[in-house]
């Protein structure tokens, strides 16, 4: 394998690919990046088994041929080329790579080839298109609740399903649940669900930012699905087992429907936080036309804000994590949010006020434990 | 620098064997092993014969084919100790635990009542021996870390004292095994540089050191080379980490008994840390090979938590990476750790389909409370006997060597 690529091309590849590479496999080779050239074209591979990318390097392909070469070393490297040019050429006697900038000349030592997996191949199955800017924002509305614990694997996806003009995407940790609903603006040619990691997603939203595709196209298969996006090819396992029904984690009704500024709120919210840390939460005190957040921790100190509301009733106090309830109040695009809640120890809810589609369930914390 | 010497490290002398010593006459003057399998303790007649604590039972049987081999009973050290503290606590208001049989007291400002800190060491291994009627060796010295050489060299059953002023002419010949974080490996790298006693490390600069053993390491060592240690004796439960560990002998152990294992030690922890209301975000596996190496492997979490499923999907996934190695080199203790502690924040949970984990441990631990730790097993644990039984005893906090 020999080609000449731009340095700058190497490192925007590189720096997709290292992102998808495993970084604590038994299986060394993971860790890398396969340089694949052939038929005068080149593009770069990783998987952690889990996602698989595919993304071409803008090259002049002069052997055929591929190599695995450890994904964080070669990330660092293309990072500091010295010249704007760059070659990379398999020295197969030497079992390694010779890479060769300006007047830097670096010997990298290859992974085993062999262990590295064969990118999987769309099999049957159609492939519905998507607007790729709706399904980006839709990604970024919702995997912030996607849990980051593996030991809950079916809650590490985001819920995708779209038919029809519309596309759905559902997120929970437990803690919170994020549902965002996107009309389009025609009608997709097919429809598809599917349980699909947040990982992945937020890869894809990635990749598709960077692109200049107005479309992106979505293969779901038996296990897997398969997405490309501006030349780039990402590949996901599917996640087993049946989604949460989030519908009946809905409550049927709330005590208290507040409309909220939404703007005002995220900025009281972000600076009460700053005074709840080490696990402390905010705590949302309701009281007459008034809401008053606070927050305190031992040994740090304390704040509190308050904000006139329309609430009525009898005063109480509620407590949530700060980082959930930013997330969610951020997520509102609206300049109104619906706030909508029960009682301290039930769900509250935070909708966009201009049926954009957006809801975040958000569960509360027990305050005085 | 403080006018006396006013901390002391207090450190009962081979704790266990010592226990069975004095709970069976037979024993005594004899070499005795708490084992089986892996060397849990040694008498002082064992260690004569070179045999140390964690050592292999096999190779401490060949090293003294006659010493006694005893099983262990927790409940009489766990016995034991409760008596031991609560003489440390009527000598001192600071009292700071360290394990089941070692902790610091500040005895500053006790003169006019309860007499020097000397006097009051020498009572308190009276008072031990006389009460107890168990061996404590002890150390007297400005900082703690002194104080822990000290009694680590007073030993058996003795009592060092170091003035103030003294320090570093004391610490200087020591080999520099003696401090505080001075393992194998850190010594074999000062070795390289012909390093071997603590005054020849007190020479260099901290610069110096830290290329030699690292930013951490280095820092460290320089200031307790030169006594310094500003650390204070610290009451109450402080506690930074949750723990425990199981030793093994030697031999294949198959892949579903180091589950059961790790199924045991993370039940055990979670439901202490639970007991106490805390929670913690990062896992720490611990692992000791057959050739006395050790290594250990943590994950952090999304978020802290007190969940037995939890924590042991995390060891699980540890475990599982070091599968190889452990195949390739043997394995003699398995031990965890959860550590990064909070409080439980109180954060509820959307109820989804799946039965809620907090639920279940609650409802596991206040069977257990109620009926025993025995009364309760998991499927994987009844099939691995009931040899894990003796790690699931409440309140054997500290029962961790080290």
């Amino acid at each position: 394998m020999k080609l000449q690529t731009s340095s700058a091309d190497l490192l925007a590849q590189v720096g997709a690919a290292a992102r998808v590479a495993s970084t604590r496999s038994a299986v060394q080779a993971l860790s890398g990046v396969q340089v694949v050239a052939a038929d005068g074209q080149a593009e770069l591979r990783a998987t952690d088994m889990e996602v698989g990318l595919r993304v071409p390097l803008p090259a002049t392909v002069e052997r055929d041929g591929s190599v695995v070469l450890p994904a964080r070393l070669l990330l660092d490297v293309a990072r500091v080329l010295p010249a704007s040019d760059v070659s990379l050429e398999l020295r197969p006697s030497e079992g390694d790579v010779e890479i060769v900038s300006g007047s830097a000349r670096y010997h990298v030592r290859t992974l085993r080839g062999e262990d590295f997996p064969p990118f999987p191949e769309a099999g049957d199955g159609s492939v519905v298109r998507v607007p790729a800017d709706a399904f980006v924002a839709t990604v970024r509305k919702v995997e912030r609740s996607a849990s980051k614990d593996e030991t809950r694997p079916i809650l590490t996806g985001i819920l995708v399903s779209a038919s029809g003009s519309d596309l759905k995407m559902v997120a929970t940790d437990s803690y919170r649940l994020s549902v965002k609903e996107t009309k389009l603006e025609s009608p997709l040619d097919g429809e598809f669900e599917a349980n699909v990691p947040a990982r992945a997603l937020g890869e894809l939203a990635r990749l598709a930012e960077g692109a200049d595709d107005a479309e992106l196209t979505v293969a779901r298969q038996e296990n897997q699905v398969i997405f490309s996006v501006g030349g780039a090819v990402l590949a996901s396992r599917l996640i087993d087992g049946q989604f949460p029904n989030y519908n009946q984690l809905l409550p049927d009704g709330y005590e208290h429907d507040l409309i909220v500024d939404s703007e005002e709120v995220r900025a009281v919210v972000r600076r009460m936080s700053l005074m709840a840390q080490k696990n402390a939460p905010l705590r949302l005190r309701f009281s007459e036309g008034e809401l008053t957040v606070s927050a305190q921790t031992p040994d740090v100190g304390e704040a509190s804000e308050s904000l006139p509301v329309p609430f009525a009733g009898e005063a109480f106090e509620i407590g949530f994590n700060p980082e959930f309830l930013r997330d969610g109040l951020e997520s509102v695009d609206s300049e109104q949010a619906k706030l909508r809640l029960i009682s301290p120890l039930r769900p509250g809810l935070i909708e966009a006020a201009d049926d954009s589609g957006f809801l975040y369930l958000i569960m509360p914390i027990r305050l005085n434990v | 620098m403080p006018s006396t010497a006013h901390i002391i490290h207090a450190d009962l002398d081979a704790f266990f064997a010592s226990v069975e010593q004095r709970d069976d006459t037979s024993l005594r003057g004899k070499p005795v092993i708490v084992g089986p399998g892996v060397v849990m303790a040694a008498s002082y007649e064992a260690r004569a014969y070179g045999i140390r604590s964690a050592m292999g039972g096999a190779k401490a049987r060949r090293l003294c084919p006659h010493a006694v081999v005893v099983p262990p009973r927790f409940d009489a050290y766990v016995r034991a100790s409760r008596e031991v503290f609560a003489i440390f606590e009527d000598t001192s208001p600071v009292v700071e635990k360290l394990s089941i049989d070692e902790a610091f007291l500040d005895v500053r400002g006790l003169e006019h009542i309860k007499g020097t800190p000397v006097d009051i060491a020498q009572r308190l291994r009276r008072e031990v021996r006389e009460r107890v009627g168990l061996p404590l060796s002890a150390g007297v010295a400005t900082t703690k870390h002194l104080a822990k050489v000290l009694s680590a060299a007073a030993k058996p059953d003795g009592l060092l004292v170091v003035a103030p002023g003294d320090e570093r002419e004391y610490l200087r010949p020591l080999p520099v095994e003696k401090l505080w974080g001075v393992g194998p490996a850190t010594a074999e790298r000062l070795h390289r540089h012909d390093l071997r006693t603590v005054g020849e490390i007190a020479l260099l600069s901290e610069d110096d050191l830290v290329a030699i053993v690292g930013r951490a390491a280095g820092r460290r060592l320089h200031a307790l080379a030169h006594n310094r240690d500003p650390r204070r004796v610290r009451t109450g439960s402080r506690r930074r980490s949750f723990g425990s560990q199981r030793a093994m002998g030697r031999g294949p152990h198959r892949p579903e008994k180091l589950d059961a294992i790790t199924v045991s030690l993370a039940d055990r922890v979670t439901r202490r840390m639970r007991a106490k209301g805390a929670t913690g975000r990062t896992v720490v596996l611990r692992l000791r090979f057959e050739d006395y190496t050790r290594a250990t492997r943590s994950r952090t979490l999304p978020r802290a938590t007190a969940s037995s499923s939890e924590v042991l999907a995390a060891l699980r996934g540890l475990l599982d990476a070091e599968r190889e190695t452990i195949d390739e080199r043997g394995i003699t203790l398995l031990g965890i750790t959860v550590t990064n502690l909070a409080r439980d924040d109180g954060q509820l949970e959307l109820p989804l389909d799946e039965p809620s984990r907090a639920a279940i441990d609650s409802a596991v631990d206040r069977v257990r409370d109620r009926f025993g730790t025995r009364a309760m097993q998991r499927g994987a644990l009844v099939r691995a006997g009931d040899r894990m039984a003796p790690w699931l005893i409440p309140g054997l906090d500290g029962v961790e060597p080290e």
